[in-house]
């Protein structure tokens, strides 16, 4: 009996379920869900799966719900391509991820054979200078945040000698070398390259070599979990962040680093490109409606996956059709504004190799609570609308 | 002419390789891109545990280097092809590196052993993912090199099952190499090295030069494998030669059966694709496989090769108790 009432609780699943897949548009997920990734694989993921939600609720893309199906690099580029190959044979509309940029350099090859456009987390500045048609940010690249840090720091810091303490992995590579370079057309000093290890616990001699040194400004890039631990070491050994200011880029007080470093983290300041925190009610609503989803609370991470994805649906709106190859056209000079699509929370823009250009954020970390000191322009590689 | 004797045992391995080639040949018909990656991928495991198999499982020397060695075989091939030198040129020039890195490796192994050796070939391996990662103008640091598929005898490789084959091919030439070598003096020495080194030294074996050999032919391997490793995946960066890979290639041949030849084909197996096709128990798929691994550790430490061993020797027991059981009581009067 129960057997018989089973199958047709099947059946009936299937039967309704059947004319819905069908008009599905499908969409695949490679994302950091272990390893040491896991924080912004999660809220990139995380992020996505909230606005499909929302978008599927409303009615989907051009009448069509998304189908999403989300796998785990392990943090490792060998595996991050492999999937970036399964990806491809699923034949999906959209590939979203990897966030690491080591992982979307792997795959992103195996996307652009196919002529899978493929959104990616990644901010290294080689991933859109190697003229891949089909892979597009869903946030700043080093490129474009590195300038606005230098100009705060040389303009409104009037720094002339710096610190720079950074993570030995291709994103941390990457912004030493951006930000030195901003750094040496303005005349600021490198008094000390610091570099430290992916996943490194004890910052003592980091601090006390940066002590050391002496620097007008502490320049911080390092991942979440190690920029929480190197603010407890600056604390502990005494470091005056009011004489010395220590300034970073989004990781540097994103939401998990604060819950972290607790006391710590008061004083530091930062690029945000995306924040919760940011004077923006759409930001606001986004944020409840996260945290009532998943129990935690967003970081940049988790805002780069829900927009990218509402950035898709008004491209592919506008474009009329699914198409991968008249997407990756339309996205080289698309414009989306806030204003018309909500979802976006922000204005945006994109340039011909995948870039995209918005508003961004100066911010500093008081009682425990990221607050915006000013509001940064785009940096003009396009048009915002 | 008298045709040459096969035991039942070697019937099976023939038929059993004879299965496998053609499972393995025809394997791309069922399978797409994804799945023939994968077995590309582990084709090259294999080869590089192979090689492992033969330091660790037959010469009894414990290496936790052996990822390095991949990496100076898809480094130098990568940095070759980056300055336009042919894959064909780069590949014997990563292999003879490996070579050479590992005998100056098996230095340490004849003052050390066990434990100590694996940590000094520990150490090693952290100095090569160093050089890798920091020596930005050669080897493009944490920012990888781009590589190319070759071209075989003006045929492109660029397709996954052309290169799959490729793949397949390099493993069959490897498994045939040292298969000989271990029917070879060669192999037997090494067995002798493991079993009773200083039984080894008093029968005549230069116990100085196998160790040393051991090394090298095992790097080598690791060396070729690293060598199409760079063009299947298309790029490299550090990471996939760290000490944790180092760790995942040590269990390949652990988990198949250390000195066991077809050891590393199934750990490899296991390593490589279990964890994929895990991925259906979502969030779990790493909680599994760990507990699998700890399971077959705890109750099968031999590898799993060693199963029907042990399940035979468990009948055979149970025979002789049962056996020895009927006599005492038919001895009784």
């Amino acid at each position: 009996m129960r057997k018989t009432a089973t199958a047709c609780v099947a059946l009936a699943a299937v039967l309704t379920a059947a004319p819905a897949v069908a008009q599905d548009v499908k969409f695949v997920g490679i994302f950091e869900m272990s390893g040491p990734g896991t924080t912004a694989g999660t809220n990139f993921k995380n992020g996505a799966d909230l606005a499909i939600k929302e978008i599927n609720a409303m009615g989907g893309i051009l009448g069509r719900k998304i189908a999403i199906t989300s796998s785990d690099t392990a943090s490792n580029p060998t595996t991050a391509k492999a999937l970036a190959q399964k990806a491809v044979d699923e034949q999906p509309y959209i590939l979203l991820g990897p966030v690491f940029s080591g992982s979307v350099l792997s795959s992103m090859i195996v996307a652009q054979e196919a002529g899978l456009p493929q959104w990616i987390g990644g901010e290294a500045a080689n991933i859109t200078q190697q003229g891949n048609p089909f892979v597009f940010r869903t946030s700043f690249s080093q490129a474009q945040s590195m300038p606005k840090i230098a100009n705060y720091i040389a303009g409104d810091l009037k720094a002339k000698s710096i610190a720079v303490a950074w993570v030995n992995n291709d994103f941390g590579k990457g912004g030493r070398d951006q930000i030195a370079k901003e750094m040496g057309s303005r005349n600021v000093k490198v008094v000390a390259d610091l570099s430290t290890e992916p996943g490194q616990v004890d910052f003592s001699a980091v601090v006390t070599r940066a002590k050391q040194s002496n620097p007008d400004v502490l320049f911080v890039y390092l991942n979440e979990e190690e920029s929480a631990r190197l603010l407890r070491e600056l604390k502990k050994q005494g470091w005056d962040m009011k004489k010395n200011p220590v300034v970073g880029e989004t990781t540097l007080i994103g939401q998990k680093v604060i819950e972290l470093a607790g006391d710590a983290a008061n004083g530091a300041q930062a690029h945000v490109g995306l924040t919760i925190d940011a004077p923006n009610p759409l930001l606001t609503a986004f944020a409840a409606k996260y945290e009532a989803a998943y129990k935690a609370k967003s970081d940049h991470n988790g805002i780069k996956g829900y927009t990218g994805v509402y950035v898709i649906k008004a491209v592919t709106e506008k474009l009329g059709k699914f198409d991968r190859k008249a997407f990756a056209e339309a996205m080289k000079t698309a414009q989306v504004s806030a204003k018309d699509n909500p979802g976006v929370l922000m204005s945006v823009c994109f340039n011909k190799d995948g870039d995209l250009d918005r508003d961004s954020y100066l911010a500093v970390v008081k009682d425990g609570k990221q607050v915006i000191e000013k509001t940064l322009p785009p940096v003009g590689i396009c048009k915002v609308p | 002419m008298t045709l040459p004797t096969l035991s039942r045992a070697n019937v099976a391995a023939l038929a059993f390789i004879v299965a496998m080639t053609a499972g393995l040949l025809a394997a791309p018909l069922f399978l797409k891109t994804y799945g023939v990656y994968l077995l590309s991928l582990w084709a090259l495991n294999t080869v590089a545990a192979i090689g492992l198999n033969l330091t660790l499982g037959y010469a009894g020397q414990i290496s936790l280097g052996q990822a390095a060695f991949l990496g100076i075989g898809a480094y130098a091939v990568a940095i070759l092809m980056k300055a336009g030198v042919s894959f064909w040129l780069g590949l014997p020039a990563g292999v003879l590196l490996a070579f050479a890195v590992g005998l100056a490796l098996g230095f340490p192994a004849l003052r050390v052993q066990h434990h100590y050796l694996a940590f000094a070939t520990l150490g090693f391996n952290a100095l090569v993912f160093l050089v890798i990662r920091n020596e930005e103008w050669l080897t493009g640091g944490n920012f990888g090199i781009r590589v190319a598929r070759p071209e075989l005898l003006g045929h492109s490789l660029r397709s996954g099952i052309d290169y799959y084959h490729v793949c397949l091919a390099v493993l069959a030439v490897t498994a045939l190499l040292v298969w000989l070598l271990l029917r070879s003096p060669w192999g037997r020495a090494f067995a002798c090295l493991r079993d009773n080194p200083i039984r080894a030294e008093s029968l005549g074996i230069d116990v100085r030069s196998y160790t040393l050999l051991a090394f090298a032919i095992g790097a080598a391997c690791a060396g070729v494998a690293g060598a199409f490793l760079a063009p299947l995946v298309n790029f490299i960066d550090p990471s996939p030669f760290g000490l944790v890979p180092s760790i995942y290639l040590l269990l390949m041949v652990i988990i198949g059966g250390p000195g066991r030849f077809f050891g590393p084909f199934l750990g490899a197996a296991i390593v490589t694709l279990l964890p994929e096709w895990l991925r259906v128990a979502d969030v779990w798929y790493l909680v599994i496989f760990g507990i699998f691994v700890v399971a077959l550790m705890a109750f099968c430490p031999g590898g799993l090769l060693a199963v029907p061993e042990k399940v035979a020797a468990m009948r055979a027991a149970r025979r002789s108790a049962r056996g020895s059981a009927a006599g005492q009581a038919g001895a009784r009067p």
